[in-house]
């Protein structure tokens, strides 16, 4: 049962982490890459390397049924799907369970059971976990008026089919939700090709904490702590911490547990994070998503709890059961992960691809890079520009700043542009110290002085 | 060193030809060679369409696709055959499996030596039953067959090699 061979259906530092976790189980790896990406060092440490399609991701990485035909074609007998592109496409799950290939992830009933927002509510909801009040589809913006009456203001327009931001807009009166519920129905239609919103109570001071966990696929879930993201800047997380240092023990236990029983609900398989959203105020949490896959920041909770959750993913897709109990997981320490990003924080964040002419990554204890890019490596404009993770660990969420901060002061990247110097600035942030962040925190109080302070 | 010229190619080919050895794997400035005999080797992702073809060693009958082999080096890891000059490739555009014919007992679309202008069939691409005709985008002569019916090509990997008429 256990796999032979997988495909890698996926590229940068998630495809050269899937081959190496793979290579440290005995499992050969088969790399499905895009034209652009045949030099990558994930395509150098494969067993095997097959050029899909050209630089475009919808032609290569975003093509389903291409990656499937790649995985037969070379004799593989499971599929990760790493995270983004494909990866909580049901499609893609369920051709490989038609062709006898086994997903690295939640069976495809699963993820169309998670995926669309309004389902995964109902799922929380039936299992008894609490929900921020907001309402099913609306059709109008006055059906629209009518139930934000019965939530209370502030409310927050959401897009049914999609996340990202898109189609979310904050409305603090009746005054202001007509105009609103337009613009955000439009948005939701560029953004997802469905305009279909649903409305939710606004948490004014709010933070985004997820559950870690793996299922094995009968009803058993293993959680793996949570990680706090509240450090987003539109909606995209860049900082991620575990544990959520701001949670108070009982409520801790009260989001594991919730997590867990969502997901052993519907027998989850394989590794998912079940997400929510925190009120600072009421010390209430209420869920918002379930992400069906393994997530960029996953090696915070790894730091934490001292364990291999791709391997574990690859163990599980194999047919093994749950490495471990409940109780075998004690989280110990700090973890945080900082996205490195190939974006130019002086220049709203414009995207800067080009070639690293230096590359002088931080070493040490406690610190761990995750990245595929060297000196010399070419940052492709074709996909996402985050070209790395950082990740540091410390006894206690004091020293995993201090060694995060040095660790940042080390880091040296030339030829392109990059976030580093507004890492450095948050990590030395007295509000980043003192955890007195939210979640509009970024935007909010640290942008607007951090531009004060460079002059950009 | 001088430039390393296609009679050099010919020359370690014919070398490796000859000799017991399994593999030959040479490097000098940016000029790479790999060669192999043994059939989906360390070579599989450079030269694939050559070993498969012909069974074992990558090389085929003429001297003049030894080098055409031989020079598919190419550090892109995606150019299996070498094209002489003037001469042009109908290329996958997607990784699949390569078809010669609409139907295993129907005749190619294409033979060596036909005549064909750039609307003419010349192969299917199948990915997942799903069935892509390629066509030959050049009027001209088919010179070379680079791939062996039912085998899987990657994207941008040469499939035919055209001799452009005008």
């Amino acid at each position: 049962m256990a796999l032979n061979r997988v495909l890698v259906a996926n590229r940068g530092e998630i495809a050269l982490r899937i081959v190496r976790a793979a290579r440290a189980l005995g499992i050969e790896t088969v790399l499905a890459a895009s034209a652009a990406d045949a030099q990558s060092l994930a395509a150098r440490e494969a067993d095997r390397t097959v050029i899909i399609g050209p630089a475009s991701a919808k032609r290569s990485y975003l093509n389903a049924r291409l990656v499937v035909h790649a995985a037969k074609a070379t004799d593989c007998d499971g599929l990760h799907p790493g995270y983004g592109f494909l990866s909580e496409r049901a499609e893609l799950a369920a051709l490989c369970e038609e062709e006898g290939i086994a997903f690295v992830g939640p069976r495809a009933e699963s993820i169309e059971r998670v995926g669309g927002k309004i389902a995964a509510r109902e799922l929380a909801a039936s299992v008894g976990v609490p929900l921020v009040q907001g309402s099913g589809r609306i059709g109008s913006a006055e059906e629209a008026l009518r139930i934000a009456e019965q939530i209370g203001y502030p409310v927050v327009t959401k897009a049914s089919a999609g996340g990202g931001g898109r189609g979310m807009v904050v409305v603090r009166d009746a005054g202001s939700l007509r105009t609103a519920f337009e613009r955000a129905s439009l948005e939701a239609m560029e953004a997802f090709g469905d305009g279909t919103l649903f409305l939710e109570h606004y948490v004014d001071r709010a933070r985004h904490i997820e559950v870690q966990a793996v299922g094995d696929g009968v009803g058993t879930v293993v959680q793996f702590a949570e990680r706090d993201c509240s450090i987003q800047r539109r909606y995209q997380k860049m900082v991620e911490e575990a544990p959520a240092a701001i949670l108070p023990e009982e409520v801790r236990l009260g989001l594991h547990q919730s997590a867990v029983h969502l997901l052993s609900s519907i027998r989850y398989r394989n590794a998912g994070t079940v997400e929510f959203l925190y009120d600072v105020d009421q010390q209430k949490f209420f869920f918002i998503e379930v992400n069906a896959r393994i997530q960029v920041e996953h090696p915070v909770s790894e730091a934490i709890c001292s364990v291999d959750l791709i391997q574990m993913q690859l163990r599980i897709a194999g047919g093994e059961s749950l490495p471990l109990l409940q109780s075998q997981v004690v989280p110990r320490g700090h973890a945080i992960e900082v996205r490195i990003i190939a974006e130019d924080p002086e220049r709203d964040f414009s995207p800067s691809p080009g070639r690293i002419t230096r590359w002088r990554p931080p070493q040490g204890e406690g610190i761990r890079l995750d990245t595929a890019m060297t000196e010399g490596a070419l940052v492709s404009p074709h996909y996402d520009s985050m070209i790395g993770k950082l990740i540091v660990w410390g006894r206690d969420r004091t020293k995993a700043i201090e060694r995060l901060a040095a660790a940042l002061g080390q880091f040296s990247i030339e030829g392109i542009k990059t976030n580093l110097p507004l890492l450095r600035y948050i990590v030395d942030h007295p509000d980043f110290k003192g955890n007195r962040i939210t979640t509009r925190w970024l935007e909010q109080v640290l942008l607007p002085a951090y531009r004060n302070q460079t002059g950009a | 060193m001088g430039k390393i010229t296609p009679r050099d190619v010919e020359a370690l080919v014919e070398l490796f030809d000859q000799s017991d050895w399994d593999d030959l794997h040479v490097e000098l400035d940016d000029f790479c060679l790999t060669l192999s005999k043994r059939a989906g080797a360390a070579v599989e992702r450079i030269s694939r369409p050559a070993a498969t073809e012909s069974g074992s060693a990558p090389v085929a009958t003429s001297k003049q696709e030894r080098v055409q082999v031989a020079s598919s080096l190419v550090e892109q890891g995606r150019a299996a055959v070498a094209i002489p000059d003037g001469w042009v490739a109908v290329r996958a555009p997607n990784l699949g499996t390569f078809y010669r014919s609409a139907k295993p007992d129907s005749p190619p679309f294409v033979e060596p030596g036909q005549e064909v202008h750039s609307d003419t069939q010349v192969c299917l691409i199948e990915v997942m039953k799903l069935f892509t005709a390629v066509n030959a985008g050049v009027h001209g002569i088919v010179r070379q067959v680079c791939i062996a019916d039912g085998e899987m090509v990657e994207h941008d990997q040469p499939l035919f090699i055209i001799e452009p008429r005008s």
